[in-house]
């Protein structure tokens, strides 16, 4: 196979979705066909190019005024958990903190 | 030919109040309730737009126009699901540009449509809110992801809506549907309150009936917006009557999207606008763009990548449906919260997108993937400058509408639908696909790429062609 | 066993605009939580950045102030990782083609006299939110009214040698940011952060491996911090251990560092070039423009304080500590005070009677006055910063405020000689020792003297007042 089922899960880690054992064999063997369809780019030769982006050739620039765009709600509103005027989250635990 | 300007014109003119037109489309929308093509719209919404619409002194161009809004798109007065469970209820607290754009202009957009989750894949069959019928025949899919919005512009409820392109998820599903979907060029259409998905790629596109249909749409909705760092700096795609003739126009015909295996029903139909664009005086060659058949490996590197950074925001922090099932730290909030709320497909490409992005494997994929994305662009500019060619036609989609459950169980085969619209993705190009025939019934798309920013120009032509092409015929 | 010790920091400052990064939303601290808030610093599905100009011109001014070359195009990427206040669920920050490298700042270490410091690179990003971690049992709070804004990460190689030198670097770049008036750079209010890589090594051996430290909140506590790290690193390695690469949190009450909690530290940030954003390509005209407001720098205004005024290279450093003190001290030369005049009398009373950044507390040309007042021996200098006191609050002329206060010096020969001949007739027995030879009761007799015109006589003309009636019979 051309992913390692441990690439597999630290992806799934990197990206924090949590895959039930009983989804992992499927996940790594979706994962092994795209990946093997997508290393055919490897055979590409692309000496001389540079990457390409389309869009405008710079990034414009704001003028620095306080000009807020406004929200028809407040973030309360959509919030799952809120008091206090704080979004509210269980703790850091394993995340670390300061 | 134009539903949407005669419509406008009567509503500006007093003959049709705008509240009959909504309550036309409300019934409508009651009466094809089985197709599934919406997640929200609401009469009383239509009835209300409609009411601002008549009483106002000044009509805008899409006067009393129904135009239904691809889910991926945000406004404040309707939730906003992207056809995903993680965010089922979500309101915004603000309107995307296009939205706006389109209000002034008098449109009614209180109808969101039924999409793929997020915006990936090619069926609508991974919509969390179960998928689309075909409007003709309710086993086969109508192609995605703005499924939703081709089946109610085919089913003859809104004559026009708008969807997003990351890879052709607007071409593609016009050419299932048997109606017209125009992809503008990266950057004239502000991405400002579309869900972000492959950010590089993103394009809000319109679906019509006709092709002047959908171009009023994207005549209204394009042009540079400040809160968008990506729009070009050019005012609205400019409405150009469609041409009479072709004469001293070159098409070239990609041998790359003629393959011998090629649908023979599609082959048909192309083979039968091909002709036409001859009899139109334009001058028909055989060309290549080389890079063609890398064009999907190299999409669904880019997309991906770009698309495990877009949903990392999707953690039950600030707004969406949390769930915690047992979690006691912030980790397990998002792990719970992000593995009952995306969908496989979503997760897949999460998962591949932050593969290609990670220590050890970016140089071989993710950087490589966008040098060879600067192939595939250098192809066609090759043609458009140095070659002579004009426009590009090909056939939109290698087969007409599969059934419903026949891709879903190898994810790849899925994304080979895509082979013929992410060139025009990749390279930033706008792109026409309209209605060339049927087979057996199925409808046949083929479409148009065009230079950068010279989507006036394209429509023009499909404008040509479309009024000799009787895009409903048999073609086998 | 020898060590030597190797230190590199890396410094965020919050930039001085008016609105966020990437959004209009204000910059104000200490507003209520969560209202200075948009769908963009939110992340709200469909949003999107656009770069703020000032921002962009204050991280020119200060890489062109740090001597770094500016690159026209530089590109913004996004840093992918997860935390609560981390709305995106990843930083606009720039990765592999930044505003700026290749800068230098000088320091005066305390080992090693003045030193260099390269400065690796400075480039643009955006503040996360604000995670609390005590205002809820068992749960973290978040306030993003802190998500967006402005900053400027400042990299410089490792080329310090202690933690003494870290905290004197610090100082240094501190002073000469305040100077492009770009950030307010105080730790304590929070807009400026440090982080430090500190690793040991044997003189000409290979580098160690380096630990991160974090969680300072002080230039003080940033040698605290590095102290007990180098301390803790020593021990291993004279132990025979290795030492290991983590993070380490300094913990201001106790004075320890204490490694982070999370196993899996290791961060893969999965950089890319940020879709939203193009390039960011400036003009030379723009480049130039912010050279040309670049004030005179601390380096450049000591070098002239000390070649052009004279001055002894500690005043210099105190001088141009700050740009507002160097001008002020300017202005009261220009007004005619002399250089080592001005210099005593703003290190001294000036920044003594100064508390906080407020205005300075007696205008530049009023102490130039007052100092001429001194020179003419008008007033003494003791009764000078009495009067000095005064000018403070009463904006009255100095000399006007000397009168009022009876401290004018008498200079005035007669009355001087009257009481010097007073003094005289008082002590003849001294008066007799002095013709005898003892010439340094000259100092006795100039003290009496000051005592019987409490203090008004000028003593520049009791000396020869005295000496004429001393040598005359």
């Amino acid at each position: 196979m051309s992913v390692k089922r441990e690439e597999v899960l630290r992806a799934a880690q990197l990206a924090e979705i949590a895959v039930p054992p009983e989804d992992v064999d499927q996940l790594v063997a979706d994962m092994a066909r795209i990946v093997d369809y997508v290393s055919q780019l490897g055979s590409v030769p692309d000496a001389a190019v540079d990457r390409f982006v389309p869009g405008p050739p710079k990034t414009p620039l704001r003028r620095d005024a306080v000009d807020p765009i406004p929200l028809a709600r407040p973030p309360e509103a959509t919030a799952p958990e809120y008091v206090d005027g704080f979004f509210v989250v269980p703790k850091l635990g394993a995340m670390g903190g300061e | 030919m134009s539903a949407i300007r005669d419509l406008a014109a009567a509503v500006a003119d007093g003959t049709r109040p705008a509240r009959s037109v909504a309550a036309e489309t409300a019934r409508a929308l009651e009466r094809t309730g089985g197709l599934n093509a919406t997640l929200d719209w609401s009469a009383e919404l239509l009835e209300a737009q409609a009411g601002a619409v008549d009483e106002s002194a000044t009509k805008g161009s899409l006067a009393g126009v129904p135009v239904a809004l691809k889910d991926n798109i945000v406004t404040t007065d309707q939730p906003v699901t992207c056809g995903s469970r993680l965010l089922e209820g979500y309101r915004s607290p603000y309107n995307a540009t296009v939205v706006e754009r389109l209000r002034a202009a008098g449109a009614l957009t209180a109808i969101k449509t039924n999409l793929d989750e997020f915006a990936m894949g090619s069926s609508t069959e991974h919509s969390a809110f179960g998928r689309v019928l075909h409007p003709t025949d309710p086993d086969r899919v109508p192609g995605g992801s703005s499924g939703g919005s081709a089946a109610l512009v085919a089913a003859g409820v809104v004559p026009a809506a708008l969807g997003s392109e990351t890879g052709g998820s607007v071409r593609q599903p016009a050419s299932f549907c048997g109606v017209v979907g125009i992809k503008p060029s990266y950057g004239r259409v502000s991405r400002f309150g579309l869900v972000a998905f492959g950010s590089s790629l993103d394009c809000i596109s319109a679906l019509g009936a006709t092709v002047e249909d959908a171009a009023r749409v994207l005549h209204v909705i394009s042009g540079a917006d400040p809160r968008d760092a990506t729009t070009l700096a050019a005012g609205p795609v400019e409405l150009l009557p469609p041409r009479q003739d072709l004469r001293g126009v070159t098409i070239g015909l990609p041998r790359e999207c003629f393959p011998p295996d090629l649908d023979p029903g599609v082959r048909a139909g192309c083979d039968r606008a091909i002709a036409a664009l001859r009899e139109l005086g334009a001058e028909v060659r055989e060309v290549s763009l080389t890079h063609t058949g890398y064009g999907v490996a190299t999409y669904y590197v880019i997309a991906p990548a770009e698309a495990s950074a877009n949903l990392a925001r999707y953690d039950g922090v600030r707004y969406g449906q949390r769930r915690l099932d047992g979690a006691v730290d912030v980790r397990g909030l998002y792990r719970a919260t992000r593995g009952a709320g995306f969908g496989a497909e979503v997760k897949r490409r999460i998962v591949i997108g932050t593969y290609v992005l990670s220590s050890g494997y970016y140089d071989a994929y993710y950087a490589k993937a966008q040098r060879v994305r600067g192939l595939i662009a250098e192809d066609y500019r090759r043609l458009f400058q140095d070659d002579g060619v004009d426009y590009l036609f090909t056939p939109t989609t290698p087969t007409v509408a599969f059934r419903a459950g026949e891709r879903t169980a190898d994810p790849v085969a899925m994304y080979l639908a895509d082979i013929f619209t992410v060139g025009a993705c990749l390279a930033g190009l706008p792109a026409v696909s309209l209605p060339i025939g049927r087979s057996n019934g199925l409808p046949v798309g083929g479409q148009l790429v065009g230079p950068v920013m010279r989507e006036a120009e394209l429509l023009a032509v499909a404008g040509a062609l479309e009024a000799i092409v009787p895009g409903a015929d048999e073609v086998r | 066993m020898t060590w030597e010790t190797v230190i590199g920091l890396e410094v965020h400052i919050q930039l001085l605009t008016a609105s966020k990064m990437f959004c209009g939303c204000k910059t104000t601290f200490g507003d209520p939580p969560n209202t200075n808030v948009c769908p963009v610093c939110l992340g709200l599905p469909g949003a999107l950045p656009v770069p703020n100009e000032a921002a962009v011109r204050h991280g020119v001014r200060a890489a062109l102030a740090l001597g770094c070359t500016i690159h026209p195009i530089s590109v913004f990427a996004r840093k992918n990782y997860f935390y609560p206040d981390l709305p995106k669920g990843y930083q606009i920050s720039q990765f592999d083609r930044p505003l700026a490298t290749g800068g230098t700042v000088w320091f005066d270490s305390p080992d090693r006299g003045r030193t260099a410091v390269s400065i690796t690179r400075l480039h643009l990003e955006e503040d996360a939110g604000k995670s609390l971690h005590d205002r809820l049992p068992g749960k973290t709070a978040i306030d993003l009214n802190r998500s967006g804004i402005p900053l400027a990460e400042i990299v410089g190689g490792p080329d310090l040698r202690s933690p003494g030198e870290a905290r004197a670097y610090l100082g240094a770049l501190r002073d000469i940011l305040l100077y492009t008036g770009v950030s307010d750079c105080s730790m304590e209010e929070g807009s400026l952060r440090v982080d430090a890589n500190l690793s040991l090594r044997r003189p000409d051996g290979p580098l160690g491996t380096k630990t991160e430290v974090k969680n300072m909140n002080s230039f003080a506590n940033v040698e605290r911090a590095l102290t007990v790290e180098r301390e803790r690193q020593a021990a291993i390695l004279e132990g025979g251990g290795r030492v290991e690469h983590q993070t380490l949190l300094f913990q201001a009450a106790s004075g320890e560092v204490r490694p982070m909690r999370s196993k899996e530290e290791s961060h893969d940030y999965r950089y890319f070039p940020e879709p939203d954003l193009p390039p960011l390509i400036l003009e030379p005209d723009f480049i130039e423009a912010e050279r040309d407001i670049l004030p005179e720098l601390p380096e450049a205004k000591r070098t002239r304080f000390e070649g052009e005024l004279g001055l002894p290279p500690y005043d210099a450093g105190v001088l141009t500590g700050t740009p507002d003190i160097a001008d002020y001290f300017e202005a009261v030369v220009a007004a005619g005070a002399a250089p080592k005049a001005a210099a005593n009398w703003v290190m001294g009373e000036v920044l003594a009677a100064r508390t906080g950044r407020e205005e300075l507390p007696v205008a530049a040309d009023r102490l130039a006055a007052l100092i001429a007042l001194v020179d003419e021996g008008v007033v003494s200098l003791q009764a000078a910063k009495q009067v000095f006191a005064e000018l403070i609050h009463d904006h009255s002329a100095p000399r006007v405020v000397a009168e009022r206060l009876g401290l004018v010096q008498v200079a005035d020969v007669e009355a001087l000689t009257e009481w010097v001949e007073e003094v005289l007739a008082a002590h003849p027995g001294e008066v007799q020792r002095y013709r005898n030879g003892e010439q340094k009761l000259l100092g006795f007799f100039v003290g009496q003297v000051m005592k019987r015109s409490r203090g008004k006589a000028d003593p520049k003309g009791v000396q020869p007042v005295l000496r004429k009636r001393l040598t005359a019979s």
